[in-house]
């Protein structure tokens, strides 16, 4: 770890995030308030139920959606001033989370018509990385790390879920960035395979990366090393969130 | 390979990944970019080849038909000023036997040196190039006619009822000497010394004439042809008629590029129709990866990263729809032009490529995909990760009036299922993908109807210039006959009903300078005649007892634009002038020159031949085509066996079927381009249908699970197409009426020199009517049973 | 268990195996299912995302193959159907309520709720509009009737659905996580419309993965990684893993004892761990005289046996069956029990609190007897 944590400054830091979605019935609140902070190295668990309103506290973490109200602001490493998510152009988002932040997702997302190195390769392709033969090199390494080396030129269809989802995990690498931000990323996996997964991810947090996750799966809890638990769009207590 | 980045081996991969689609915007691509690229081929080879292949043949540029004249006379014109080259040659009317009992007319040429010939040069195609004694040699428009090829031999039947016999022993073409006229005779050429053997004087009665300074200006042709006619008759040899042409351009070329215009419109149709349905596809393909285009921006790709990506794909469909277009157009472009070079007589200088033809359907292939996918890439490369990864994205449909309008009927109306009202709103939901659809099949259904209103509309025309024609059968003589014993001899032939002794003579406008305006052919039926129902323009016909009054076409509204009934016209018949009063126009064809009517009886005391006439028309008890041939012919073996000079016998209707039979070639042309719209308008409907069926996978789904069978959800996907194909064919009725207008005018106006009259004919309509439902039904079939085949498993558990 | 009339079965699954074939290979989703769903019963399955619970839901509904096994629902065995039967069967014999709704959204609610009867051509084609708005004015929505989806809040988008589901009145309503997309109160809403639905006769089987619903549910099937846990171990012992679950599935073994046969004696070494099916077990000491104490009366999802095996020694107290009918009992060995109970430190604690509260109610009844 490059410094000693949860001293130091926030990676992540969200103050009065307030999302609200216009739906036909009226305003609806997916976010009531949320102040939360991220440490460098720390492995946060975001546990809900659905409906609570985790995955958009995550978008608003990725900028994939935008809040209403409150701010984001992110520290990476390369950047002098810490990042204002919320200011950002959807443009220069992109470029910005394409090298600071690594996102997966429950469904894997990887683009079926690139074989195993290309969907790699492509975050390298898109920000500027891209060295013809390096960045080869660097997601055949990847895909060493999550142990598919194996089958880096087959299409993602000829692998099976859990096997994406890591080809996810090392996409999500590619450009190296400090922090990993996952959205139920063992939701659609097996018990088995859900386990290697979240092993994969233990593995990265003691390799200094720092790791957001999303999950409703109360289980997992006592591995991260820390807990959001979330509500009707409000954090909670641990405690008051068991007794629901 | 290795080093291809990612970003362009997805673009690849999109290529590859679903080839129907791909297929199909490479076609619609292609199917505009070739008509365009034929159309402007064949309209660049055809301007510049007609012209040189016509000029090439040293075309006269004033050309006459004469009393008969000498070699001595020919000598002295050459001396008329502004004559460069002056020709004679003899025309000889006669009939060739094309079968047992089968006779056809046909023209004998006579030249007197072939090798010396100057002007309307023979191009010699097969066997030799001149005639030996008691040969002859074919022109190429003939042979089809004819049927007989080099080494046949040929029987002639002579004006006087001699039949002679001579080997073809060659085959030339002829380009300048019947240009632009589809009703003449074929030609024949034989040598000067035949003639005797033809029972024909050894003179000319044809006058070709080169001009010697511009041979381009129709106002100098028309001042060198004025001092010819002068030359001839102080030399009393009279002029029947007189042509002018420009060296360096075929009569027709106007007319063909005007055709070609509008076929060229036509395509540049095409294209935009094919451009729809590129928007169409392409805002569907963008929609469809609308989950990968947030993926890659999840990965931090950028707009303008996306956006290019998509447009280097739409470049490669348009160079691959060029591969394609550019050498199939250039060969489609050739074999149009040699199609047309065929038809009117005339060389094309060798195959080539156009490189303006190359050059447009460049420019089409690239930017008008560019220019449709534009929209479609800008608003999908703007996807925002967000829609990529959420899952649900429920196709929100907005409350729009149709679907109030239905609701409102579906409350009152209980009979409008839910399966029914369920097509009906889909047909509306995305309504830029149906405007786009609609747009298509209305524009190829608008231009299939108004090519059959336009072909309804030249029937029309040529029947009603048929009503000037209404014998059964023509019978000319070569010399005047009495017209009571003619009468008599005719009507003791079994089926003859009526017959008309007509005369006919030449006159010339004059100008009040007593120079000649134009030459005007006078047909004089007797007064009262039910052979001629004229269709007046203004003013009356000829009734009995007219003297010095005549009728005239529409043609001379050219020459005297405010020429009114009451009118008089001062005219030179037979050597004598007068004033003569116009008590009418009519309409007629206006290429086939001026004609006027006057009576019978005027025109025969004017020729000083009294109750005689040349020619006759006969009524019969049948009026079909093949009876009608069969009386010309037993009339005219009746006539000549009693020992009549008949020089023609034929069918009332013969030469309007072959202005029919050339006006069908434009007609196919219209409607091979009337069915590619249609072709394109359907492609689209499929496409869109598809993509509908795509679009709502999951509310077919839905549909299934709640109990819908196979063919309940298949009906609803073809009911859709169906109504689709309704609309588009109700607004393609409706569009069809000022394209039929547009289309009549350039049309009428190309090929008769006058607008043809606005017709709306059902048949159009009723044949489009099936075919767009033949076609909604086809398109949307092959989606519906794809829509049928989804199991709801695939389509609720895709997430 | 209501024993007075034997309700018949409405869904009967026997060794269905559901193998998914895909590009990555085979992957088997269900392994062998066995289940019966009886008349009147609500009942959810439960089940982590990936566990199989939506294909087991397929199967139900006819939406999915077997790769083999067999599915007999309301007596028809529907994998004898081709496609388009099946369609029709369906939309007459089981209403189906999706996660994401489904509603067909160019129609509006009120039409959407008659489709179903357009195409399964059931009802008057007059009737169907009143019967469309009576079945909307049950989920609360007559005034909603004539909206379009996409004008209503998600929560009356399902109950609108529900009213859909209930139009041809199938006697089976089929439910795929239909209240995972809502907040909890609508979700509140839509389970009481389910209690009330099944309270009026329909068998309805819910899928979800919220654990706190199956409270609700008179019955309920936890699916860990394509196979059944037995529902008597789901009860008994809760605070156990999924994984930790299906190992005790596979351990157990069951007994059956008629009314009044003894399961244990007092003073009899006891190496077995009773999870209670069915029936009922009374625990009885020795009292004075020669008579005897009934301490306690267990039944279903009830256990016994646990204090000796976690203290050793011998039996406490005597086990017998009820005398009302016979008792269905799961064992678990001594050695299986102990491990499970290292396995899951949380199902050990709740053991533990038991064990402390039943040692001191046999301390009450041992100072009573005596």
């Amino acid at each position: 770890m490059p410094l000693s944590a949860p001293a130091t400054q926030p990676l992540i830091a969200l103050r009065d995030v307030v999302k609200v979605y216009a739906t036909p019935a009226g305003d609806f609140p997916a976010l009531k308030g949320i102040t939360a902070e991220v440490y460098p190295g720390e492995f946060v668990g975001i546990i809900g139920k659905s409906g609570a309103g985790k995955s958009t506290l995550l978008n608003m973490i990725t900028g994939v959606d935008h809040l209403t109200a409150g701010e984001v602001v992110v520290r990476g490493p390369g950047d002098q001033q810490p990042v204002s998510i919320h200011q950002l152009g959807e443009n220069a988002l992109a470029h910005w989370r394409g090298r600071n932040l690594g996102v997966i997702y429950q469904s894997f997302q990887l683009l079926p018509m690139l074989n195993l190195v290309d969907n790699i390769t492509l975050p390298m392709d898109f920000c500027g990385l891209y060295r013809p033969f390096g960045s080869r090199g660097r997601a055949l390494e990847l895909l060493r790390l999550v142990d598919l080396e194996g089958h880096a030129h087959k299409l993602p269809a000829y692998i099976s879920g859990g096997q994406q989802q890591r080809v996810a995990i090392a996409r999500a690498l590619a450009n190296d960035p400090p922090i990993l931000i996952a959205d139920e990323p063992t939701g659609s996996l097996d018990s088995l395979t859900a386990e290697t997964i979240f092993e994969l991810f233990e593995k990265l947090v003691g390799q200094g990366k720092t790791i957001v996750m999303v999950t409703h799966d109360n289980s997992l809890a006592p591995r991260f090393t820390r807990r959001l638990y979330i509500a009707d769009g409000a954090l909670v207590e641990a405690e008051s969130y068991a007794s629901q | 390979m290795l080093a291809m980045r990612p970003r362009w081996r997805k673009v690849l991969a999109d290529l590859w990944e679903n080839k129907a689609r791909s297929l199909l915007v490479i076609v619609s691509i292609a199917v505009g970019v070739f008509s365009v690229g034929m159309i402007a081929g064949a309209y660049v080879i055809i301007s510049h080849d007609m012209g040189a292949s016509y000029a090439s043949a040293n075309p006269a540029n004033i050309e006459m038909r004469t009393a008969p004249f000498s070699d001595e006379l020919l000598a002295a014109l050459e001396q008329v000023e502004g004559v460069e080259a002056a020709e004679g040659r003899c025309f000889t009317s006669v009939r060739v036997r094309t079968g047992p009992d089968s006779w056809t007319s046909l023209n004998l040429v006579s030249v007197a040196d072939y090798r010396e010939s100057q002007i309307n040069l023979l191009v010699p195609l097969e066997g030799a190039a001149e005639p030996g004694r008691r040969e002859v040699l074919l022109e190429r428009n003939g042979l089809e006619k004819i049927g007989a090829a080099v080494g046949d031999v040929l029987e002639f039947e002579l004006p006087d009822g001699t039949v002679r016999s001579m080997p073809v022993t060659g085959i030339v073409l002829d380009q300048s000497s019947n240009a632009g006229d589809f009703l003449a005779s074929p030609l024949a050429y034989v040598s000067f010394d035949t003639l005797v053997w033809l029972h024909q004087p050894e003179t000319y009665n044809r006058l070709y004439v080169t001009v010697s300074s511009d041979s381009n200006d129709e106002a100098y042709i028309r001042q060198v042809a004025d001092a010819v006619n002068d030359r001839l008759e102080r030399s009393r040899c009279q002029v029947y008629r007189t042509h002018v042409n420009k060296t360096n351009e075929h009569p027709l070329q106007s007319t063909v590029q005007a055709i070609l215009g509008v076929l060229g419109a036509l395509g540049v149709l095409i294209v935009l129709l094919s451009s729809s349905l590129i928007a169409n596809t392409l805002s569907a393909l963008l929609s469809q990866h609308q989950r990968h285009i947030g993926v890659m921006k999840l990965v931090g790709g950028r707009t303008f990263q996306i956006f290019g990506m998509y447009i280097v794909l739409i470049l490669v469909y348009g160079m691959i729809a060029l591969l394609i277009a550019i050498p199939l157009g250039g060969q489609a472009a050739y074999a149009l032009a040699q199609l047309i070079a065929d038809q009117m007589n005339f060389n094309l200088l060798g195959y080539r490529i156009v490189p303006l033809a190359f050059l447009i359907q460049t420019v089409i292939a690239l930017g008008v995909p560019l220019a449709s996918g534009f929209v479609p890439v800008n608003n999908g490369s703007r996807a925002t990760v967000l829609q990529a990864v959420s899952g649900y994205n429920p196709g929100a449909v907005q409350s729009g009036w149709i679907d109030r309008l239905t609701s409102q009927a579906a409350e009152r109306l209980t009979w409008i299922s839910r399966p029914l009202l369920i097509a009906l709103r889909n047909t509306f939901r995305r309504k830029g993908r149906l405007a786009l659809t609609l747009f298509t099949l209305t524009m190829g259904g608008a231009i299939f109807v108004a090519v059959f209103n336009v072909r309804s509309a030249l029937n029309n025309y040529l029947d009603s210039i048929g009503h000037y024609f209404l014998a059964d059968v023509a019978l000319n003589f070569d010399r005047p006959y009495r017209r009571n014993e003619i009468e008599d001899v005719a009507l003791r032939i079994p089926g003859v009903e009526a017959i008309e002794g007509w005369t006919y003579a030449s006159a010339e406008v004059l100008r009040p300078d007593d120079t000649v305006e134009v030459n005007l052919q006078i047909l004089a039926p007797p007064a009262g005649s039910t052979l001629v129902s004229p269709n007046l323009l203004s003013g009356r016909w000829i009734e009995p007892g007219d003297e010095k009054v005549i009728t005239v076409s529409e043609g001379m509204l050219e020459h005297y634009p405010d020429l009114q009934p009451g009118d008089t016209l001062r005219l030179k018949i037979a050597g004598q002038e007068d004033e003569w009063t116009v008590v009418g126009l009519f309409k007629f064809v206006g290429v086939q020159g001026l004609v006027g009517y006057a009576s019978y009886e005027t025109i025969s005391d004017l020729l000083t031949q009294p109750n005689q006439a040349f020619t006759y028309r006969i009524v019969t008890d049948q009026h079909n085509y093949a009876y009608q041939d069969q009386m010309a012919a037993t009339i005219d073996r009746h006539f000549r066996d009693l020992g009549y000079h008949v020089s023609l016998a034929e069918a009332g209707s013969d030469s309007l079927d072959t202005a029919a039979e050339s006006l069908d070639i434009l007609i196919t042309f219209l409607l091979i381009m009337a069915l590619l719209t249609a072709t394109v308008g359907s492609m689209g409907l499929a496409g869109t249908m598809s993509m509908n069926v795509l679009d709502r996978t999951r509310e077919i789904g839905v549909m299934r699970s709640i109990g819908a069978v196979d063919w309940v959800v298949m009906r609803t996907v073809i009911i859709e197409g169906l109504i689709i194909g309704l609309l588009s064919w109700f607004m393609g009725c409706i569009v069809a009426v000022p394209i039929t207008s547009l289309l009549s005018a350039i049309i009428g106006q190309t090929v008769f020199a006058t607008p043809l009259d606005f017709t709306y004919t059902v048949t159009g309509v009723a044949i489009w009517l099936g075919l767009v439902l033949v076609l909604s039904a086809l398109a949307s079939v092959l989606p519906a049973r794809n829509a049928a085949r989804l199991t709801i498993r695939e389509v609720l558990a895709y997430e | 268990m209501p024993a007075s009339d034997i309700p018949a079965p409405a869904i009967e699954l026997s060794q269905v195996v559901k193998t998914f074939k895909s590009a990555a290979g085979e992957f088997t989703v269900l392994k062998g299912v066995n289940l019966v769903l009886l008349e009147h019963e609500f009942v959810s399955i439960v089940g982590k995302s990936g566990s199989g619970k939506s294909t087991l839901l397929n199967m139900i509904t006819g939406i999915d193959h077997p790769t083999s096994g067999e599915v007999c629902v309301g007596g028809t065995e529907i994998y004898r159907l081709n496609e388009s039967q099946r369609a029709l069967w369906r939309g007459r014999t089981v209403g189906i309520v999706f996660q994401f709704f489904q509603l067909l959204p160019m129609l509006t609610l009120l039409e959407n709720t008659m489709l179903p009867m357009d195409y399964c051509q059931v009802y008057a084609p007059g009737e169907r509009p009143k019967r469309a708005q009576d079945l909307l004015a049950l989920v609360g929505l007559q005034d909603q009737a004539h909206k379009l989806p996409a004008a209503v809040s998600t929560g009356q988008q399902q109950s609108a659905a529900i009213a859909r589901a209930l139009a041809t009145d199938p006697p089976i309503i089929v439910a795929d996580e239909p209240t995972g997309n809502l907040d909890s109160r609508s979700a509140d809403v839509i389970i009481q419309l389910f209690d009330q639905l099944a309270g009026q006769g329909k068998t309805i089987a819910m899928v979800t993965h919220d654990a706190s619903l199956t409270e609700r549910t008179r019955r309920n099937i936890i699916i860990v990684d394509g196979e059944l846990v037995d529902e008597t171990v789901g009860r008994a012992l809760p605070l156990l893993n999924d994984r930790q679950m299906l190992q005790v599935t596979r351990l157990i073994q069951r007994q059956t004892f008629q009314p009044g046969a003894a399961i244990l004696s007092e003073g009899q070494a006891v190496d077995t761990f009773y999870m209670i099916d069915s029936g009922q077990v009374e625990i009885v000491l020795k009292a004075r005289r020669g008579g005897e104490l009934v301490v306690a009366r267990l039944g279903p999802g009830e256990f016994f046996g646990e204090v000796e095996l976690v203290y050793g020694g011998d039996s406490v107290a005597s086990a017998r069956a009820g005398a009302n009918g016979p008792a269905i009992l799961a064992t678990l060995s001594h050695r299986a029990f102990l491990q499970l109970l290292s396995d899951s430190p949380l199902t050990g604690d709740a053991i533990g609190k038991i064990v402390q509260a039943r040692l001191a109610e046999n301390r009450a009844a041992d100072r009573r007897r005596r």
